[in-house]
């Protein structure tokens, strides 16, 4: 949250990575890892060029989980009627989290004293199908690695199929190579022997897409090389009176991205390198090409640099919390503080569900804690008359000087009292923003017993927000009776306010019971969802993407004109179709398409 | 001639009584080379390079490879900058100007300057850097440029020095006073010191409203003939126009000729490979005593000044680089952009090189030595007769002769050389032969070269002497030489020639520097010259060239560049006897020894003829050149076969007696008598 950034004190690249590594999902693990890196000095003294210290090893799986999400050390584990999240990463780590179990059971059935399903470290992979004289000549330009493990994990993204495929070790395709390039030359020198050899590059960052977009396309037919981006992550020169940096595209870190705007960069294409000539804030020059680029999913280039701005850390950071009687009281607020235009670094609306889930995952506390908390629910629930089953939070990160934040707390507090909220301390707007991180390790755990589940998002006009809430969870309901589905959860919390519209997020998981196949099933009552959101005014995603999960949905959005703007945009930079992701209008390759293209030139 | 006119010698007013004081103590407001807003002190300037955004990042990214503390670096850089430096004390400078003028009139020196081209520069100053390239044959070059300005007001020149002047005692820091920055000559080792330096250069080009001066050859011709260019200052200095922080930046080349170089004698051991002695305070003040002696005239000839933005106005791309997207201060010299500078340094010494002042000096020499190569001394009135040739062969060779007293000037000019020349009795002018001495067993161990005979030394350093004074107009008596040595081996067609010709001037490209681009207009006028002046004959039905009929010019083309070809086929002999690889340090040894026994023409003893003909040889393919810890060669024989037989078909072999010649003053043979 905290932006990675030029205090103008001392060493900031450090407080960069300190910064992520104390809070931090797996996109954007800032952990120091001594592995690799250097092995060729390229960095003479007279050069700017910060080589950041790898962030994820070159061996994911010798840090992180290679069949689910994050470290490998941290995990939700339930024995019986107890639950723990190991490790030490996150503040709950090493914690046991009595109510976590009980909730687990009323909601979904699960058997809490059975054995987690945990899959077998897979020993046999599809042979590479990358020719040896290739990989010879790829081992010139940076490293190759053509070993089963490496390829099986650079397979796919983080979507429950890709998730169900993994531990059973069962992609259709997985990629034939994988290469590390640390420059941007090295990528024009890759993507030129693509080219020249006819194979696919599939860029590949962090691994956590979400849309099936870096997932191998099952009938591709030539080698797949995936060309993993942990490498390029220098920072080339950081320009502290401009605000701006240039960093190589690698460079990971969900703070990085979200507080550094990127305000430009250069894409290696097939046909050669996209860039703009100058480093300005604005500037009118036709279409901004660079759109066409960014949101591409992978399709036409490798991005290799940004410029990014950057902003110097802020001296306080103050987390809050709010609570309302229900979702739309906290809905009315959240439109009113986009409306004045006082959002702060984040702010954030769960629903009921995520309220009493946040709840299940206390962890044990001491005497005076479990009597404040007490004193507290006292006060909410009795005399301020909220429902604990309807009542919403709240919560907020502020940051700024020591005035700024005590301003903008106290504007915040006086429109909550307008729509019935009440203040409810930091430590309760702090553990949302935990709950947020380890979320997403509770995928894993519910699979291992039984419960499938997924997060989806989408945006929607401030009018239509309530109605598309409604209505999406009735229908998801609806899909769930259909089938004969009784344990389930879905939740939604309301992430991004703009001037005219908000970000949704659903939640939605349920036990397998009988279903002969829960992924498909899962993923049905999804695009049901999916079509009551778009019916109901929303978005087909706010920034998870198109991929290969909602390509649906793709044409009707953008229109017939848009999609043909894409498909020339996709002749113009890559028509040999190097970059073969098959990910939003594009058919997933086969080999004839090629040559019906090829015909067509 | 026009090119005569309006050369003054801006000394001539000080020569009054009270002329020196009142002249150093007037009111000074300089006329600046461009007008900031902001007026930046020395200090300011170190300031702004240590503070820079450039140096900033380069310490965090030296801090983020090596974890050195930032404080370290800073306080390195903080010493460099200490030490490069250039500092601005009025006072010094004309406490030093007063030294200056009281020196000159101990040498009894004119310094003569084309004023009207000062003018005409000061009318365009003011509007963006300007950069003084002057050549550099002596030490003395470091004051004139300086003392130039503060004759016409304007500011003084940030000059850059080589070390060897830092670690003088006083000198050093006065130096400093008077503008001087410091930098080191190899910059290899230290990268820290490079970027130092680089950020340094580039901020006083853009920050400092006075003129920057260093000199292209990087170092004083020991030859006092141009040398090929080095890039590295030029570089740093253009980063301002490349990033476009400065409009544009002026050049201004600059030619500086002598009468008489203090150094003569020093060049002419150091030819030899004698090392040249150590700059200390107790060397200038022995030399000080030396400079009480006659040194004639010099000639500051200040080109016309050349902009940098008109030099590319053909190359737009070069001021369009991608770096303009990085921040201003990071933004470096891409290799197109060193391509760039390359070709301006190198237009640059062409300039430098036509701006060539021939000076009586010049002259005398030439006909002096001619008369050494027939063996006939010539009387006084001869000598006069000759020097107007020479003046009339130069003028139709393209070159500026300043002369319009050649009597007077020659009577003078004996007067100057009077250590290296005299009448004998009976009115002939004598070359003077120095007294053979033995060399110390300490310079012995020294030697860079082969131990020579003491004789052999002694003949060699006279001659080498008056060499250094023909050296200087070679450059336009060198293409006709090569056409008329190529056409008298057998008739030639020009399109046989020309392939001949730009080969042999590529061999001896590091003796007579030229650029590509203006080849084939000097090919022609070195054929029009041959043509023309009876040197050659030409049919045109045929387009065959065959030898002409004025065997006078002829010879002086043959004798002038006889030496050169002389060392070049000596390299190729040398190179054709090894097997393998040979280091240049010994490879020039065995080329000097080579010579020595065949008893040619002493110039041909000089290393730096030989490191040249091997670097040409290397060029032209016939050798592989190895940059290991030492400069090497390799030979490659099928190469070094055919340019054999080339050098051999057109060097001169003239059969002159330098120890008993009739034409040198030889005062052992007296001394024995």
């Amino acid at each position: 949250m905290s932006a990675a950034s030029a205090s103008s004190s001392g060493s900031k690249m450090k407080n960069v990575e300190n910064d992520n590594s104390s809070k931090t999902t797996v996109g954007s693990v800032k952990k120091k890892s001594s592995s690799d890196k250097n092995k060729k000095s390229e960095s003479n003294t007279n050069s700017t060029i910060i080589k950041v210290k790898s962030v994820i090893p070159k061996r994911r799986q010798d840090l992180l989980k290679w069949y689910g999400w994050g470290y490998k050390d941290s995990m939700f584990k339930l024995d019986g009627n107890t639950a723990t999240f190991t490790g030490n990463r996150y503040s709950i780590g090493g914690h046991t989290l009595p109510y976590l179990a009980q909730w687990a059971i009323e909601k979904f059935g699960i058997d809490p004293s059975r054995e987690p399903k945990i899959p077998e470290l897979p020993t046999k992979f599809a042979e590479s199908r990358l020719p040896e004289s290739i990989r010879v000549e790829l081992e010139e330009i940076a490293e190759v690695s053509v070993d089963g493990m490496d390829r099986l994990i650079r397979a796919h993204g983080q979507t429950l199929k890709d998730m169900a495929q993994l531990r059973t070790n069962s992609f259709p395709r997985i990629p034939d190579a994988v290469i590390w390039p640390d420059s941007h030359e090295q990528v024009e020198q890759i993507v030129s022997c693509a080219s020249r050899h006819n194979f696919v590059i599939i860029p590949f960052g962090g691994g956590t897409s979400v849309s099936g977009a870096v997932t191998c396309p099952a009938k591709e037919t030539r080698p797949i090389v995936v060309l993993d981006t942990s490498d390029l992550n220098s920072i080339l020169w950081l320009d502290k009176e401009q605000l701006l940096a240039r960093v190589q595209a690698g460079i990971v870190g969900q703070d990085l991205e979200r507080e550094m705007r990127a305000r430009g960069f250069t894409v290696v294409t097939a046909r050669g390198v996209f860039e703009k000539n100058c480093r300005v804030p604005r500037m009118s020059c036709g279409p901004e090409w660079e759109h066409v680029i960014m949101g591409s999913e992978g399709c036409f280039g490798v991005v290799t640099e940004v410029t990014i701005k950057i902003r110097p850390l802020p001296p306080v950071v103050r987390y809050g919390s709010l609570v309302f009687p229900d979702w739309e009281s906290g809905f009315h607020f959240e439109r009113e503080v986009a409306r004045q235009r006082l959002q702060p670094s984040s702010i954030r609306l769960m629903d009921n569900e995520q309220f009493r889930f946040g709840q299940a995952l206390k962890t044990e506390n001491t005497w005076g804690g479990v009597l404040l908390d007490g004193l507290k629910r006292l006060y909410i629930t009795k005399i301020k008359g909220f429902n604990p089953a309807k009542l919403c939070v709240v919560t907020l990160l502020m940051e700024g000087s020591a005035e700024e934040v005590s301003e903008r707390e106290s504007k915040l507090n006086s429109i909550a009292a307008q729509f019935g909220g009440i203040p409810a301390g930091a430590t309760n707007g702090e553990n949302g923003y935990t709950l947020t991180f380890v979320i997403a390790y509770l995928r894993d755990v519910a699979i291992e017993y039984d419960v499938v589940s997924e997060s989806f998002e989408t945006s929607v006009p401030w009018d239509r927000t309530l109605a598309l809430c409604a209505n999406v969870k009735q229908r998801i309901r609806n899909e769930c009776a259909k089938r004969g589905i009784d344990k389930y959860l879905i939740s939604h919390r309301l992430t991004q306010t703009y001037d005219a519209g908000c970000c949704i997020y659903f939640y939605f998981g349920h036990y397998i019971g009988n279903c002969a196949d829960p992924v498909s099933t899962y993923e049905e009552i999804e695009e049901a969802a999916r079509d009551e959101i778009i019916a109901c005014g929303g978005s087909i995603s706010h920034h998870h993407g198109v991929g290969k999960l909602r390509k649906k949905w793709y044409a009707d959005t953008v229109s017939e004109p848009g999609r043909q703007l894409l498909l020339a945009a996709k002749k113009a930079l890559d028509p040999d179709n190097i970059f073969a992701l098959g990910n939003m209008a594009f058919e997933e390759h086969s080999n004839n398409s090629d040559v019906s293209v090829k015909s067509k030139l | 001639m026009s090119e005569q006119v309006g050369f003054v010698d801006i000394l001539e007013p000080r020569r009054k009584p009270g002329g020196i004081v009142g002249f150093m103590t007037r009111n000074w407001y300089p006329q600046g080379t461009m007008t900031l807003d902001k007026k930046y002190s020395p200090q300011d300037l170190k300031d702004l390079v240590a503070n820079s955004m450039y140096m900033n990042s380069i310490f965090e990214s030296i801090c983020s490879r090596t974890g050195a503390p930032k404080e370290q670096l800073q306080k390195l850089v903080n010493k460099f900058l200490e030490e490069m430096g250039l500092d601005k004390k009025v006072h010094v400078i004309r406490w030093m100007g007063v030294l200056f003028l009281k020196i000159c009139f101990m040498m009894k020196i004119k310094m003569f300057v084309n004023e009207a081209a000062v003018f005409d520069l000061k009318s365009i100053m003011g509007k963006n850097p300007v950069l003084f390239l002057p050549t550099h044959r002596s030490y003395a070059d470091f004051c004139l440029m300086t003392y130039l300005c503060y004759h016409f007001n304007i500011d003084f020149p940030a000059v850059a020095a080589g070390m060897d002047f830092y670690s003088m005692a006083v000198i050093g820091r006065r130096m400093r006073e008077t503008g001087a920055f410091y930098i080191r000559r190899t910059l290899g080792g230290d990268a820290l010191y490079a970027v130092t330096l680089k950020q340094y250069v580039k901020t006083v080009v853009a920050k400092h409203a006075a003129p920057i001066e260093f000199f292209l050859e990087g170092t004083r011709s020991r030859s006092n003939k141009s040398m090929p260019p080095k890039y590295g200052m030029l570089s740093m200095a253009m980063v301002p126009f490349f990033s476009h922080e400065v409009s544009d930046i002026t050049i201004v080349p600059v030619n500086i000729s002598y009468d008489r170089l203090m150094e003569t004698s020093l060049f002419a051991y150091e030819h030899l490979g004698v090392p040249k002695p150590k700059e200390s305070t107790g060397g200038f003040l022995k030399a000080l005593h030396n400079l009480n002696d006659h040194f004639g005239n010099m000639y500051l000839n200040v080109g016309e000044p050349l902009s940098a933005r008109e030099f590319y106005k053909q190359n737009s791309n070069v001021l369009n680089s991608s770096e303009t997207s990085k921040p201003m201060d990071l933004q470096a010299v891409t290799p197109e952009q060193f391509k760039q500078v390359q070709s301006l340094a190198d237009y640059v010494i062409t300039l430098q090189q036509k701006n060539t002042v021939a000076t009586i000096s010049n002259l005398v020499a030439l006909v002096l030595m001619q008369s050494l190569m027939k063996n006939e001394p010539l009387k006084l009135d001869e000598v006069y007769t000759e020097v107007e040739w020479m003046i009339q062969e130069l003028r139709i060779l393209g070159a500026k002769v300043f002369e319009n007293d050649v009597k007077g000037s020659v009577d003078r000019i004996l007067v100057v050389h009077q250590k290296m020349m005299k009448l004998d009795h009976e009115g002939r002018l004598k070359l003077i032969y120095a007294n053979p001495t033995e060399l110390s067993d300490e310079v012995k161990k020294k030697m860079k070269g082969h131990i020579l005979h003491p004789e052999t030394m002694a003949t060699a350093v006279s001659v080498i002497q008056l060499q250094l004074y023909v050296n200087p107009v070679l450059h336009y008596l060198v293409p006709p030489a090569l056409v008329y040595l190529t056409v008298q081996r057998d008739p030639i067609t020009t399109i046989g020639l020309k392939e001949q010709f730009r080969h042999l001037r590529k061999m001896l490209s590091h003796e007579f520097f030229y650029i590509e681009a203006e080849e084939p207009q000097i090919f022609k006028a070195a054929i029009d010259y041959c043509v023309y002046n009876g040197v050659c004959e030409y049919d045109s039905e045929t387009d065959v060239l065959s030898l002409g009929k004025n065997s006078k010019r002829q010879f002086l083309l043959t004798w002038t560049i006889w030496p050169f070809l002389a060392t070049l086929y000596a390299a190729i002999e040398i190179m054709r006897q090894q097997r393998g690889p040979i280091l240049q340090a010994d490879a020039v040894k065995l080329i000097q020894c080579k010579v020595e026994d065949w008893q040619g023409h002493p110039y041909s003893l000089s290393l730096e003829a030989a490191r040249g003909c091997l670097r040409g040889l290397a060029d032209t393919e016939i050798l592989i050149k190895h940059r290991w810890d030492e400069l090497a060669y390799e030979p490659v024989p099928k190469n070094l076969l055919l340019s054999k037989i080339l050098i051999s078909s057109i060097t001169p072999w003239l059969d002159v007696d330098f120890d008993n010649n009739n034409v040198v003053f030889n005062q052992r043979l007296q001394a024995r008598l």
